[in-house]
């Protein structure tokens, strides 16, 4: 379980630090008077200076409002649901760099109608097979977009 | 009278087969991300965006407005028959829109917001045609401070108007801000804050980041909530929709005030969701039903619906008239114009009279167009929510990743949309508004080059945004928005979206 409080102050955080790291990469590029103007650090300085201040603005607003922030920010089911949904996303990814969009797509719907959809393997794999002809036929053809691609298109001789 | 010539050609330009039938697909395609949960305006807009880059500019922008609202209208029907809002500018309709429905009077419900929508649309179609001339004329008077002080305004009303904490605008607007000038520096041509990874050299697309932010964020917050659908089922009978037509007078005073809000909002960045809010909170206010909203009071569904769908289309008379877009959508069709090879703002009217005119007649029939064929295929679209979301979510998934794939073609934007997606949901339970984000983005650049100009032209002294009156003048309404909190704390108890705490 996850207060409201703890998620404030870490997201807080996290953003800080991601100005932090603007202040820090914008000071190699200089943020002085150059040549033409302002360097090229100084426009990034400064935003990642005001991410920053604001950021600690937040901390503080959280901290002296503490005991409004008690409530739950996140139960354990809810958890659950969410890691059950985000999970399988992040292997998608994963996957579609190593085997390409298509073959991904079609390993993640039918492992998603099959583990969470409770549908039968058969129809799982087959509609995610279809699914992915689909995305090629639409992608490769009707937009002619090329997407991303990996062994098994390879092996097919698809291009 | 020549603007009332001008859309006679822009007529012109928009009447044909090819456009007519544009609008019918970007109609079609909007209701279905609107309807569609984690699918919304600005990400389908960016989805559809790089399919669209080998097209004319014109067919393109209509395709583009068409699906924005086609989006519109699709969340305002989720909002009635699911209690789900399909966009985040909805969500004030399932207040009063959901009970309506309930109580068997879903055809009226649905006919009042697509009406009133309508309505709201037109007007703020008409401000964009009266008045658009006149900003752009005005705006060619601007040089670069001029133009950064414009920025400001624009952020500054964000800090003012929005409901969330002030800081949690700031960090929104100042991470869009850093990530815009990650890559090449335009000023220099030199690269910066790449630390040395490659896969940054090209920056980082605004277009990743609404896929990511809008689309997978949504959707996180869709399965964290435990999706349940329970739908009314809602056949649209024609002589119900005539009798509620025959009702639509009768709520002029709300029509008109919700439209003035509406477009207020949507000229300045306030945005469509701030501005329905608004009006519903206003209606509410000056009703003489009072206790009746919230319990399924029509006037409730035809205040935020107005002023929603006002806000929405008056968004682009700042996009193409000074090039700073009204609402997160705005931003990324200003970015896709920009992809395009149009530069928004002032000159356009003068180098492409024949795109801004023909964008402007299509928003008039591309809103006909819309009320008709959403009328038409609601009760279609309402029983794609029927589809067990076990398939829907993969599949929208898919869709989000293969957009963000189809930008660039680089693997690594799958990461970034992915980062984006967590940083979205995060955004969202907390309450940080993702619009400015969005919108520092695509402005990023322009505005760091107006405020580089700007120093050249002075030799580093801050006092050229005080050098003449027009400057000052918006430098001081900026201040004045920025530190006017007091706005937002009248109408900030009321706006703030149902947060986690509440359901603790």
């Amino acid at each position: 379980m996850i207060s409201r409080y703890s998620a404030e102050i870490g997201t807080a955080t996290l953003t800080a630090g991601l100005g932090l790291a603007a202040v820090i990469g914008a000071l190699e590029f200089g943020i002085g008077w150059g040549d033409a103007g302002p360097e090229s650090g100084t426009f990034p300085f400064y935003m990642g200076l005001l991410v920053v201040a604001a950021s600690v603005g937040t901390i503080i607003q959280a901290t002296v409002g503490r005991k409004g922030l008690q409530s739950v920010f996140l139960h354990k089911e809810e958890a659950m649901r969410v890691a059950s949904f985000f999970l399988p996303m992040l292997a998608f990814v994963v996957v579609s760099l190593l085997l390409g969009l298509y073959v991904a797509t079609a390993l993640y719907l039918a492992f998603v109608m099959w583990a969470q959809g409770k549908y039968r393997p058969v129809v799982s794999i087959a509609s995610g097979i279809a699914a992915a002809v689909g995305f090629y036929l639409l992608l490769e053809f009707a937009f002619q977009v090329p997407i991303l691609k990996g062994p098994l298109e390879a092996a097919l001789g698809i291009y | 009278m020549e603007n009332f010539a001008s859309l006679l050609h822009g007529f012109g330009v928009a009447l044909s087969t090819y456009h007519i039938i544009l609008m019918m697909v970007g109609v079609l395609l909007g209701i279905l991300v609107g309807v569609l949960p984690g699918l919304g305006a600005p990400n389908g807009v960016s989805l559809l965006l790089p399919l669209t880059f080998t097209m004319d500019p014109v067919a393109a922008i209509i395709l583009l407005t068409s699906m924005y609202w086609g989006a519109l209208f699709g969340g305002s029907t989720t909002s009635i028959l699911f209690n789900i809002p399909g966009e985040p500018s909805s969500v004030a309709t399932t207040f009063d829109g959901y009970p309506m429905a309930r109580q068997g009077q879903a055809t009226k419900a649905l006919t009042l917001a697509f009406l009133s929508a309508g309505f709201g649309a037109l007007v703020g179609v008409i401000l964009i045609t009266v008045l658009s001339t006149w900003v752009a004329k005005f705006a060619l008077r601007f040089s670069s401070p001029e133009y950064f002080a414009v920025y400001f305004l624009a952020f500054a009303s964000f800090i003012g108007l929005g409901a969330a904490s002030p800081f949690k605008t700031v960090v929104s607007m100042g991470l869009g801000f850093a990530f815009a000038s990650v890559g090449m520096d335009t000023v220099s041509g030199g690269l910066r804050l790449t630390f040395g990874f490659n896969e940054l050299l090209s920056g980082i697309s605004f277009l990743i980041a609404v896929i990511g932010l809008f689309g997978l964020g949504e959707l996180m917050i869709t399965m964290e909530e435990g999706l349940r659908f329970d739908g009314i089922r809602a056949r649209v009978k024609v002589r119900d929709v005539l009798k509620t037509i025959a009702t639509l007078p009768r709520y002029w005073v709300t029509l008109l005030r919700s439209a003035a809000i509406g477009c207020w909002m949507g000229v300045t960045p306030g945005g469509p969701t701030a501005a329905s809010f608004m009006s519903y909170g206003l209606a509410k206010r000056l009703s003489r039903r009072k206790e009746g909203f919230g319990k399924g009071e029509p006037e409730g569904v035809v205040a935020p619906e107005t002023a929603d769908h006002a806000a929405g289309s008056s968004a682009i008379l700042p996009m193409l008239a000074l090039g700073v877009p009204g609402s997160a959508t705005a931003a990324v069709m200003m970015g896709g114009l920009m992809i395009w090879g149009l530069n928004p703002g002032p000159m356009l009217f003068i180098e492409r009279p024949d795109f801004v005119w023909g964008l402007i007649a299509s928003m008039y029939l591309g809103n006909i167009v819309a009320v008709l064929m959403v009328l038409a295929t609601i009760p279609l679209f309402a029983s794609i929510l029927r589809i067990p979301f076990a398939i829907i979510g993969p599949v929208i998934v898919v869709v989000c990743f293969i957009g963000a794939y189809t930008v660039a073609g680089r693997p690594f934007d799958l990461w970034l949309a992915l980062a984006f997606g967590v940083v979205g949901y995060l955004f969202k339970k907390l309450d940080y508004p993702i619009a400015p984000l969005v919108l520092a983005m695509v402005l990023g650049d322009k505005a760091e080059d107006a405020f580089r100009q700007s120093m050249i032209m002075s030799r580093g002294s801050l006092s050229i945004f005080w050098s003449n009156g027009l400057v000052t003048t918006i430098m001081l309404i900026g201040l004045a928005l920025a530190l006017g909190p007091i706005l937002s704390t009248l109408f900030g108890r009321l706006t703030k979206p149902k947060a986690s705490s509440a359901v603790a």
